[in-house]
C-alpha cells in the first residue's frame, strides 16, 4: 500500500485487503482478530454480511466496553451485531479521491478512532488508512498548487506580452498618423530650401553682376558703352519685381521652415517619449505635459473631426511612468474620437487638491449603455469590430492608473456622450523638486 | 500668351506659401485652405491645373477633384498628400480621376515637371473646348476588352455587360495575355494584379504604351497603397475595385469605361490626359522592356 506517488493514482491504492468480521460471531472473538500481528496497525476491523459491509467495530469502542464493570463478563458472549457502528465510512473504490476525502474529512470523529471501509459497488473490498488518504490528499493538492503556480507564471507572461502587443497595436495606428503630421511640415521645408537655394544662385549672379560694375567703375578706363550695358542689366534685376517679390517672402519661408523643424523635432520627441519600452522607468513628470504629449501624437486622428477644449490647471509634479500615462491618455483620446461619428468636443480638465491630482476627459460622442459601461474594463471586452479592437485598452489603463495608486470611473448617457475621471495622488512622500537629493516616493513596481 | 493658371487647396498655410513660391515665376498662383472657395473659383474662373491635399477638416481631396471634375473638366487634378491610406488613394482614382498622386515631402523639380506637364495638357483641352458628350461609337469597329484575372466570375460579368458589343477575350496567364496584345490593340483591360503567380503591375503599366486609348480597369482583392499610387501615375488606371465586388457596381463602371474608351479615341487631346509616368522600379522596368520587345517580334510574326 506505500504508493510511491500517491497522487497519481486511486484510491485502489489505499485499500489493505483484511478479513472482515462476521456480525455472528461473539464479542470476545474479536479480542484475537485485534491481537493479530497482521492487524495491529488498524484502529477498526470491518463488519461484513452477504459482502456488504454492515459496519466497524473499533479498538475503542471495544475497550469501553471491556472497561466496564463486568463488561467482559456481561457482554463477551452476545453477538457482534449489537456492538458495531453501523454508520462506518464507506468509500467506493471508484471515487475520485478528493470527493473521498472530502467525505472522509467531513464525517470522520475524534479522536480518530476508525479506518474507512472500501467497497466496489457497494461489495466489501478492503480498509483504508484514514492518514493515507489525506496524506494523498495533500501531495495531489500540493501537484495541483504547482501546476496552478507554472500556469500563472505562464499567464502572467502572455498577459505582459499581450499587454505590449495591445501597446504596438495602438503606436502602429499612431505612426501612420504621425507620419502624415512629420510629412506635412517636412513638405513645405524641403520645398522653401529647394526654393531658397535656386533664389541664392540668383543672388549669387546678382552679386557678381554688381562687382563686374563696380569693378568698370572703379578702373575708369573701360569702355562706356560696356559700362551702360552693364548698368542696364543691374538695374534691370534689380526692377525684376518678381526678384524682389521672391527675396521679400523667402523671409518669410525661413521662419515657416523653423516652425516646420521645430514641429517635426517635438513629433519626434514625443514618439521617442511614446515608444519608451522601459516602461517601468518611473520620473518625476506633470501630467498636463504627458496630456500634451498624447494630444500631439494623436492630433492627427482628431484633427478635422474633435475640438479639444483644454482646461489645465497648475498642478504638482508626481513620480511615475510617464510614458505609461501618455499610453492611458493616448487610449482616451482614441476611444472618444471613435465614439464621435460626427464632429464633437473633448473636454480635458485637469486640477488638484491636497491630496490627489485628477483629470477628467470628456466626450460629446454617442455615449454607452450601462451593461456596456459595467464591463468597459474588462479585458477583452469590446465594442469595435473585430480586428479593431484588441479589449485591452482600457483594462490596461485601469491597470496602469491602479499601480500608480489611483483610480479611474467613468460615467455616459447615451447621445450626449461619456466622461471619464482619473485621481492619481500627489507623491506620497516628501518628494519635491526643491529637494532633489531627497529619494523620491516609490511608484509600485509593475506587476503586469 | 497669358500664364496658366494653378490653383492649390491645403489646410496647412505654409504649405501654399512655400508652393505659391514656387509656382511663382510662369504661373498665376492662387491659393486657398478653403474647399468650398476652391470650388467658386473653379465655377468662376479658368483653372488649369488643381493641386490638392487629401486630409482637410470639411471636405476630403478626392470629394474635392471629384467636383473639379465636373465643374471644371478641362482643369488637370492632382493629389498632393502626405497621408496614404488606401481608401483615399481609391477615391483619387474613382471619384477624382487623378492625373497624378504625389507625396509629401515632395521633390520640387519633379512636381514643377509634373504642373508644367498638366498645365500643357490643360491648355491644349481649354483650347479644343471639350466636348464630353458620348461619342458615336465608330461603326464598324467593335471594341476589344481583354481580362486579365483568374477569377470566373469577373469574365462573366464583362461577358454579360459588354457581350453584345465588344469582342472579349480572357487570359489566364501573362503569356496568352501578351499573345492576345500582340494579336491587336485592346480598347480596355479588366484586370486583377496578380495572374496565377505573376505580378501583372509591368504588363499594365506598358498597356498605355501600346495604345495610348486603352481604359484600365483594376478589379483586386489585393490592398497595397504605394502599389496603387505607383499604378495611378504610371499606368493612368481608370478605375480600381477592390474584390468582392458587386456586379452591379461592375458592371457601371464597365460601361462607363467603355464610353469613357469611345471618347478618347474621339478626341486624342483627352488621350494626352492619361499620359503616363516612367515606370520607377528598375526590376519592373526591365519586365516590361522584355514584354514589348517580346510583342514586337510576336507582331511582326504575325505581321500585325
Amino acid at each position: 500500500m506505500n504508493s510511491q506517488n500517491p497522487a497519481d493514482e486511486s484510491i485502489f491504492s489505499l485499500v489493505t485487503p483484511i478479513d472482515a468480521l462476521s456480525p455472528d460471531i461473539r464479542l470476545e472473538e474479536v479480542t484475537k482478530h485485534f491481537s493479530d500481528p497482521r492487524n495491529a496497525k488498524l484502529l477498526s476491523l470491518p463488519v461484513v454480511e452477504n459482502d456488504r459491509p454492515i459496519g466497524v467495530i473499533s479498538r475503542y469502542l471495544f475497550m469501553n466496553i471491556y472497561l466496564k464493570h463486568y463488561g467482559r463478563e456481561l457482554y463477551g458472549k452476545r453477538p457482534l451485531r449489537e456492538f458495531v457502528n453501523n454508520t462506518p465510512l464507506l468509500v467506493e473504490l471508484d471515487q475520485p479521491l478528493a470527493e473521498a476525502a472530502l467525505h472522509v474529512a467531513a464525517n470522520m470523529q475524534f479522536p480518530l478512532t476508525e479506518d474507512f471501509i472500501v467497497t466496489r459497488h457497494g461489495r466489501y473490498l478492503g480498509i483504508g488508512f484514514v492518514m493515507d488518504l489525506l496524506k494523498a490528499m495533500e501531495v495531489k493538492m500540493r501537484d495541483n498548487t504547482a501546476k496552478l503556480e507554472q500556469a500563472y507564471t505562464q499567464l502572467k507572461s502572455s498577459q505582459l506580452a499581450l499587454v505590449q502587443s495591445e501597446k504596438m497595436a495602438s503606436l502602429g495606428q499612431m505612426v501612420a498618423g504621425v507620419a502624415h503630421e512629420i510629412n506635412t511640415p517636412l513638405g513645405y521645408v524641403q520645398n522653401n530650401v529647394a526654393i531658397g537655394q535656386e533664389l541664392f544662385s540668383q543672388v549669387q549672379i546678382m552679386i557678381a553682376d554688381y562687382e563686374s560694375l563696380l569693378v568698370m567703375l572703379q578702373d575708369g578706363g573701360t569702355d562706356e558703352d560696356r559700362v551702360t550695358a552693364q548698368l542696364q542689366k543691374v538695374t534691370a534685376a534689380r526692377n525684376d519685381a518678381n526678384a524682389q517679390e521672391m527675396l521679400g517672402e523667402m523671409n518669410g519661408l525661413m521662419a515657416d521652415s523653423l516652425y516646420g523643424i521645430e514641429q517635426i523635432s517635438g513629433l519626434v520627441h514625443d514618439l521617442k517619449n511614446f515608444s519608451r519600452m522601459d516602461a517601468a522607468a518611473n520620473d518625476l513628470a506633470n501630467l498636463n505635459d504627458c496630456i500634451e504629449s498624447a494630444l500631439n501624437i494623436g492630433r492627427n486622428m482628431l484633427k478635422n473631426k474633435v475640438e479639444v477644449v483644454k482646461d489645465l490647471a497648475q498642478i504638482p509634479e508626481i513620480m511615475c511612468a510617464p510614458s505609461q500615462l501618455n499610453q492611458v491618455f493616448l487610449n482616451l483620446f482614441t476611444n472618444a474620437a471613435q465614439a464621435m461619428d460626427a464632429q464633437g468636443k473633448l473636454y480635458i480638465k485637469s486640477w488638484h487638491d491636497a491630496t490627489h491630482i485628477h483629470i477628467s476627459v470628456a466626450d460629446t460622442g454617442k455615449g454607452m449603455p450601462a451593461e456596456v459601461v459595467d464591463r468597459i474594463f474588462d479585458p477583452f471586452f469590446t465594442t469595435k469590430p473585430v480586428g479593431e479592437g484588441t479589449g485591452l485598452g482600457l483594462a490596461i489603463t485601469q491597470q496602469i492608473i491602479q499601480q500608480h495608486g489611483g483610480t479611474i470611473s467613468v460615467e455616459s448617457r447615451i447621445g450626449e456622450g461619456s466622461s471619464f475621471h482619473i485621481s492619481l495622488p500627489v507623491a506620497r512622500s516628501g518628494a519635491s523638486a526643491a529637494s532633489g537629493i531627497e529619494t523620491c516616493a516609490q511608484v509600485p513596481e509593475r506587476h503586469i | 500668351m497669358s500664364k496658366p493658371t494653378l490653383l492649390l487647396i491645403d489646410d496647412e498655410e505654409r504649405i501654399l506659401r512655400s508652393l505659391r513660391m514656387l509656382f511663382f515665376i510662369g504661373y498665376d498662383v492662387r491659393t486657398t485652405t478653403d474647399p468650398d472657395e476652391a470650388i467658386r473659383i473653379l465655377r468662376e474662373e479658368k483653372v488649369h491645373v488643381i493641386v490638392s491635399d487629401q486630409r482637410m477638416p470639411v471636405m476630403q481631396g478626392s470629394e474635392l477633384l471629384r467636383i473639379a471634375r465636373e465643374t471644371s473638366p478641362a482643369t488637370m487634378r492632382i493629389l498632393l498628400t502626405g497621408y496614404s491610406d488606401l481608401d483615399a488613394s481609391i477615391a483619387s482614382v474613382n471619384e477624382g480621376e487623378v492625373f497624378r498622386y504625389l507625396m509629401k515631402p515632395w521633390n520640387a523639380g519633379d512636381v514643377k515637371k509634373v504642373v508644367a506637364e498638366a498645365a500643357a495638357i490643360a491648355e491644349a483641352s481649354f483650347a479644343l473646348q471639350m466636348n464630353l458628350e458620348p461619342a458615336l461609337e465608330a461603326a464598324g469597329i467593335k471594341p476589344r476588352v481583354l481580362i486579365m484575372d483568374n477569377d470566373e466570375s469577373t469574365a462573366k460579368t464583362v461577358h454579360e455587360t459588354l457581350g453584345d458589343r465588344c469582342e472579349i477575350v480572357w487570359a489566364c496567364d501573362a503569356q496568352h495575355a501578351m499573345e492576345e496584345l500582340a494579336k491587336q490593340n485592346v480598347s480596355m483591360v479588366v484586370s486583377d494584379l496578380m495572374l496565377g503567380e505573376t505580378n501583372v503591375d509591368y504588363i499594365l503599366k506598358t498597356i498605355k504604351q501600346l495604345n495610348p486609348q486603352t481604359q484600365c480597369i483594376v478589379v483586386t482583392s489585393f490592398s497595397d497603397t504605394s502599389r496603387l499610387i505607383e499604378l495611378i501615375n504610371q499606368a493612368q488606371i481608370t478605375r480600381f475595385l477592390p474584390k468582392p465586388v458587386s456586379k452591379g457596381i461592375f458592371a457601371r463602371n464597365l460601361e462607363s469605361m467603355l464610353e469613357r474608351f469611345h471618347l478618347v479615341r474621339s478626341q486624342p487631346v483627352l488621350q494626352k490626359r492619361q499620359t503616363v509616368e516612367p515606370i520607377s522600379d528598375p526590376a519592373e522596368r526591365v519586365s516590361a522592356g522584355n514584354f514589348i520587345g517580346m510583342l514586337g517580334r510576336l507582331r511582326s510574326r504575325i505581321g500585325v
